[in-house]
């Protein structure tokens, strides 16, 4: 009898869950929805879609300043991913497997990094970036983007790292290799998912930063994907569906990256990582 | 002896060097991006450096530290960051509470849902900033036409409402940051043994009586500590009233961010912004510091 109850109990609350996180989904669900029905339908403000299209898609993928912005964003998303992990590895490495002179100070520096908003450090970076004559560059956005998920990167692959053995790196020291030799030939295949989780997550926060590129973007050549989303927003004459698909264009990563890495990530955000 | 002397110097002046040559290239990001500017910013806050009046930075000492402390408009901006910051926890924790007790259960549906319910803190704000506007759209949104049938939106979107569009930004604010919490709250909540709740049981004690005296105390630590984080974050947001409202309407929207961002841009005034970015500095260090107190302790 007991047992009974409890499953039915379950099986309530388990709807009530469904129900629940329906509703908190519902502004997302929304957008991924809008950007596949006809304007008229949009329009009718019907819930349920009367009929589906994919001409949103097909308009603004043929939008020539749409196809600038996500070969920018692709640019500068690939850069950062690069460049982060190239940085990361090396500094993760140090952190785990090294004791020297201040380092720990050094991990809380970098830590440190993660905990300060863009915000509070906008006003002096936008100053300097644009003396030295970088403003309106792709070059300024990779760089300044490189902060977003460096300091995560580094920590979380400190703990990979922590985690392999290092009797196997001094074992191929003792066969003639280098230290920097064992890192790559021994530990890095180890942490290869936990390298590509970094990436993409570094990818994924360059894509979606709105921020710093409107302060330091204004002309079309080299706006990203966030910065192209407001222009189709065109006040006097444009369409729901059409922004709508670009919100979903701009969400895909995101999405496929949760799906990919949801552990890793959830990991990385109770490590620290507190930058949404 | 004296060539293997110097062979070896170099080698173990190598050796010591190699932690410090691996990790050089984080410093140096972590220099530029975070040390730099905010001691740049503190340069800057001394200048007098108006674009339409002198396009050269001179030495200003305190002029903008003083034309801070008369700013009406910086000062309203300043207790709407703070009704923004302690409105966004609230509905965080408003939101993240149920939510959590709801999906600290281990069924198939739980798992998923405490996955999926991550969405929201990862979807950038562009994306969730229009997504709400369409939601809340006077012509197409559905939303909007729910808060006009129960009488709380007018004909005009309440986005463009000077007093309503500061309350629902700072809810869609804290809609965005809930699932953080509810992951710390679920962890939080997964580490009361079960026993307790038993015993508890045994003692005759309800429902209620067993969430105010185990689960409440078990969890308000992770709470209070996500809570600040959480807070931090909000005091310094930007993105999602700029793309929702644009500060707007009437500033009703206008927290720090977008004052200092309207400074630099709008006012032409970065030695001004400047100021405004060091006072947020000083607020944002005594947070930390408080943050990081409360984390050590037990």
């Amino acid at each position: 009898m007991n047992r009974g109850n409890s499953r039915l109990r379950n099986g309530l609350l388990d709807l009530l869950t469904i129900l629940l996180l329906g509703l908190v989904l519902l502004p997302i669900i929304w957008v991924f929805v809008a950007s596949i029905r006809p304007d008229a339908d949009i329009m009718s403000r019907s819930l349920i879609p009367m009929q589906i299209t994919f001409d949103h898609f097909a308009e603004i993928f043929s939008r020539g300043d749409f196809l600038v912005a996500l070969r920018n964003s692709l640019i500068v998303g690939g850069l950062v991913a690069v460049c982060t992990v190239l940085i990361a590895v090396p500094a993760a490495y140090s952190l785990s497997r090294f004791t020297y002179h201040g380092r720990d100070f050094i991990g809380f520096l970098i830590l440190a990094t993660q905990m300060l908003p863009a915000v509070a450090v906008l006003v002096p970076l936008v100053v300097i970036i644009r003396s030295l004559g970088l403003a309106n560059t792709l070059t300024a956005l990779t760089v300044t983007h490189l902060a977003l998920g460096l300091p995560i990167a580094v920590w979380m692959l400190k703990g990979y790292i922590d985690a392999v053995p290092r009797e196997l790196e001094e074992a191929a020291v003792i066969d003639g290799s280098s230290q920097l030799g064992a890192m790559v030939r021994i530990t890095l295949p180890l942490i290869r998912p936990a390298v590509v989780a970094v990436g993409t997550f570094a990818f994924v926060l360059s894509w979606g930063e709105f921020l710093l590129a409107l302060a330091l973007i204004t002309s079309t050549e080299v706006k990203t994907l966030p910065l192209a989303l407001q222009t189709l927003f065109d006040p006097y004459s444009f369409s729901w569906g059409v922004v709508m698909a670009g919100g979903v264009v701009i969400a895909a990563p995101t999405v496929l990256l949760f799906l990919l890495f949801r552990n890793q990530l959830v990991g990385g955000l109770t490590a620290g990582g507190i930058k949404g | 002896m004296s060539t293997t002397a110097q062979v070896h110097v170099p080698r173990a002046f190598g050796k010591a060097a190699l932690p410090y040559a691996l990790v050089a290239p984080a410093i140096l990001v972590a220099l530029g991006i975070a040390v730099l500017p905010p001691l740049y910013a503190l340069w800057l806050s001394f200048q007098d450096w108006y674009l339409l009046r002198n396009p050269q930075p001179v030495w200003g000492g305190l002029v903008n530290f003083q034309a801070l402390l008369t700013d009406g408009a910086l000062w309203r901006a300043f207790w709407r960051t703070w009704i923004w910051t302690l409105g966004t926890v609230a509905v965080e924790i408003a939101l993240a509470l149920p939510l959590a007790l709801l999906l600290n259960r281990d069924t198939t549906v739980a798992r998923l849902a405490s996955a999926l319910i991550l969405l929201p803190w990862v979807m950038p704000f562009i994306v969730l900033g229009y997504g709400w506007r369409f939601l809340l759209d006077s012509e197409v949104g559905v939303l909007h036409a729910l808060l006009q049938f129960f009488g709380i939106a007018g004909n005009s979107s309440i986005l463009n409402d000077p007093n309503l569009a500061l309350a629902v930004i700072t809810f869609i604010s804290g809609w965005k940051g809930m699932p953080f919490m509810v992951l710390a709250l679920l962890a939080a909540l997964k580490s009361i043994p079960d026993e307790l709740y038993e015993a508890a049981a045994i003692d005759g004690a309800g429902p209620w009586q067993r969430f105010v005296s185990i689960t409440l105390p078990s969890i308000q630590n992770t709470m209070l500590i996500i809570g600040l984080v959480l807070g931090i974050l909000a005091f310094y947001s930007f993105d999602l009233p700029w793309i929702m409202a644009r500060g707007g309407p009437q500033d009703a929207t206008t927290i720090l961010g977008i004052t200092m961002f309207k400074a630099v841009f709008t006012d032409l005034r970065p030695a001004y912004a400047a100021a405004i970015s060091v006072v947020m500095l000083v607020i944002l260090a005594a947070a930390s510091f408080l943050t990081l107190k409360l984390g050590r302790r037990p």
